[in-house]
């Protein structure tokens, strides 16, 4: 009870310094930029800190608040960018980072096919806002015993993170749970293109040395997606087709996502405390995170037949579980100074670099500074919310821009954001041939989603595979040594075992009757 | 629909094949200690390839043995016209990126698309040509610069 109160006392003077007008400045200026980096393509929260943070050597040398306030502006930029980058995935189906990929399975069909962007895009800024908020309550109370159990995390119980990851996906908008495994084995060779980072040795490049660098998630990502929607919308409704759009686009989709999140609270709930403990995990949690979130939607809600047409808790349960892995992330970083999330890695920097040292005597050394950053995160979280809802309906009106303007548009920005990332022309090369590839596979009723996820998270996959085998010294059953590893391994077997079976059973109810 | 079918299983058992073949070297778990962990670097895709072999096989064979409408996989000869005119010209777009720059061939697309497709008077597709290669311009180069592209012109002239 005492630690409790003394907490609250803490969070009651870091709420003082955050609140103060400079820093309140500072995070203002943050969430918009991060905003505006969010919904620019090839821009994320990650390259938005790292130009912010030459910036914030002066304001924490010379600034009335210090490297609070330096920290305040580099957070309110990563909260502001997690919002936006939703804005691309929802409105133009082009994915700004790796956790907001999964919101292209049902935000983009909510917002295109169902003509409603205003719901798609509110929803997915409540479900952010409430997952952010869960998670940083989460981080005020329980930081330290967390990041306790998430050092705990080795190789072994991050391989079985991943596999649960893929198979919470089998069968997923596909006829048979067979093309879903086919596209996991897909996304899972695309990503092992390239050099191979343990050995150095290249693979499948076949002498090119463009590819050897690998093949990116996000031009293969913005090409199936981006590029393959407007094959297959111009095949389907023709060029120059005006899109059907909701006339309720307005403040009563606000309404109505509200009223669409106190139907969902069960899930979104405990998804964000999902999230919030992968974030807290290094490397790829928040990603994994976004991914098991949708999965376990999908597995536990009413309407699991419209998952990746357009669902609503398809939108609201990823997007809780990347915003609180993103609060997660945070969480190794001041409790024991490792980085949770790239973005959190440059955070770091710049607490080495206002003379900071990251751990578990931050919290002593430097209070007034850790306090002032988690109050600011509550402050961030509800401006970059506000911002965002006041500005649903001009979003949406994006959508009734004329076709002839919006898709040149659409292509233009897909081949930014391919571009940018590495500044290499191969990466626009593998955006138009995964375009036409995405275009012809979803007419063949290929489900794109396991394909992403496996892209995505194959390269972890395999390292922590290859780390797992060399500590044990070749030995495969550490993958399921530890009791957290093996149950994760079961519950990955069960989930893939599952649509299988489920797929058998109708064939032998219809051939009962006959026989 | 079922040569469709047939045709893509069997091009993406292809792929694996060649995939597999590449790396066939790594293929198996090595105990004499040589690769790390007793894996190599092949054995990671050669498995994945492996996988999207025997389920390729599995998809084709039951789009051979199912009873699939026989009807081809585009509605008519409208829609294939329709995919055609919008994938030919992000094609050249994109492979002539190099010699033309990002801004140069972003004017060329929008006005192009907007006069053949949008049917909009020339100065409508001009000032979007002009103004949205500008305002990309204005946010990348000089608000957080970000190089994109530039012409074989460049350094003669800014893009």
């Amino acid at each position: 009870m005492n630690e409790f109160l003394s907490i609250l006392g803490d969070l009651a003077s870091g709420f003082g310094t955050a609140a103060q007008p400079f820093n309140l400045l500072m995070l203002l200026i943050g969430v918009l930029l991060g905003l505006v980096i969010g919904v620019l393509p090839g821009l994320g929260g990650t390259s938005g800190v790292a130009i912010l943070l030459p910036v914030t050597v002066h304001i924490a040398s010379g600034g009335p608040g210090g490297a609070t306030s330096a920290v305040i502006l580099l957070c309110g930029v990563y909260w502001g960018a997690l919002f936006g980058g939703v804005v691309t995935s929802i409105l133009f189906n082009i994915p700004g980072e790796p956790w907001s990929v999964v919101l292209l399975f049902d935000g983009f069909p909510l917002a295109k096919r169902k003509g409603r962007p205003g719901l798609a895009l509110s929803s997915s800024f409540l479900a952010s806002f409430v997952g952010a908020l869960l998670a940083t309550l989460l981080f005020t109370f329980f930081s330290k015993p967390l990041a306790d159990i998430a050092i705990r995390f080795g190789p072994p119980e991050l391989f079985a993170v991943f596999i649960l990851s893929f198979t919470t996906l089998v069968g997923l908008g596909a006829e048979s749970p067979l093309k879903s495994v086919m596209m996991i084995g897909f996304g899972l060779l695309l990503a092992a293109v390239g050099f191979d980072t343990l050995t150095g040795s290249p693979r499948l490049a076949f002498g090119h040395i463009e590819v050897l660098s690998g093949i990116g998630f996000v031009p293969v990502t913005i090409g199936l997606f981006g590029i393959g929607e407007i094959l297959a919308s111009a095949e389907e409704s023709g060029i120059g087709h005006v899109e059907r759009l909701s006339a309720r686009v307005g403040f009563k989709d606000i309404r109505e996502a509200f009223g669409a999140l106190r139907q969902r609270l069960h899930l979104i709930l405990p998804i964000s405390v999902i999230g919030f403990f992968f974030g807290s995990l290094p490397g790829h949690g928040a990603t994994a995170g976004s991914f098991l979130g949708y999965g376990l939607a999908r597995q536990y809600s009413k309407n699991k037949a419209d998952f990746g047409k357009g669902e609503i808790s398809g939108i609201m349960a990823p997007q809780a579980a990347a915003d609180s892995a993103a609060v997660g992330s945070l969480v190794p970083m001041i409790a024991l100074g490792v980085p949770g999330s790239p973005t959190s890695a440059v955070i770091m920097a710049g607490l080495f670099i206002w003379g900071l040292n990251p751990g578990p005597l931050l919290f002593v050394e430097h209070k007034d500074f850790v306090w002032g950053l988690i109050a600011s995160v509550y402050l961030g979280h509800l401006l970059t919310f506000l911002i965002c809802l006041t500005t649903v309906p001009l979003l949406a009106m994006i959508m009734r821009t004329p076709y002839a303007i919006i898709t040149p548009f659409i292509v233009i920005i897909s081949i930014i954001g391919a571009y940018s990332l590495n500044n290499s022309l191969f990466d626009v090369g593998v955006t138009v041939v995964f375009g036409v590839v995405g275009y012809w596979l979803r007419k063949m009723k290929y489900p794109l989603a396991p394909l992403v996820v496996a892209l995505v998270l194959g390269d972890s996959t395999e390292r922590t595979l290859r780390q797992s085998l060399i500590a044990s010294g070749g030995n495969p059953l550490i993958l399921v040594g530890s009791p957290i590893a093996a149950a994760l391994m079961a519950l990955a077997a069960l989930m893939i075992l599952l649509p299988f079976a489920k797929s058998l059973l109708p064939r032998r109810r219809t051939a009962s009757p006959a026989a | 629909m079922r040569q469709y079918e047939v045709a893509t299983a069997a091009i993406l058992m292809l792929i694996a094949a060649v995939a597999m073949f590449d790396t066939r070297a790594g293929a198996l778990p090595d105990p004499s200690g040589t690769a790390p962990g007793g894996l190599g670097p092949g054995f990671y895709p050669f498995w994945a390839a492996a996988l999207i072999f025997v389920t390729g096989g599995a998809v084709a064979y039951r789009a051979l043995v199912s009873a699939l409408p026989r009807e081809g996989v585009f509605k008519d000869r409208r829609s294939i016209a329709a995919v055609v005119t919008l994938i030919v010209p992000v094609i050249v777009a994109t492979s002539s990126l190099a010699w033309t720059g990002f801004y140069a061939m972003t004017a060329a697309y929008m006005g192009f698309f907007m006069l053949s497709v949008g049917r909009y008077r020339w100065y409508w597709a001009g000032a979007a040509a002009v103004l949205l290669p500008a305002a990309i311009y204005a946010a990348f180069e000089l608000g957080f610069r970000v190089p994109l592209p530039k012409s074989l012109l460049y350094p003669a002239v800014p893009f």
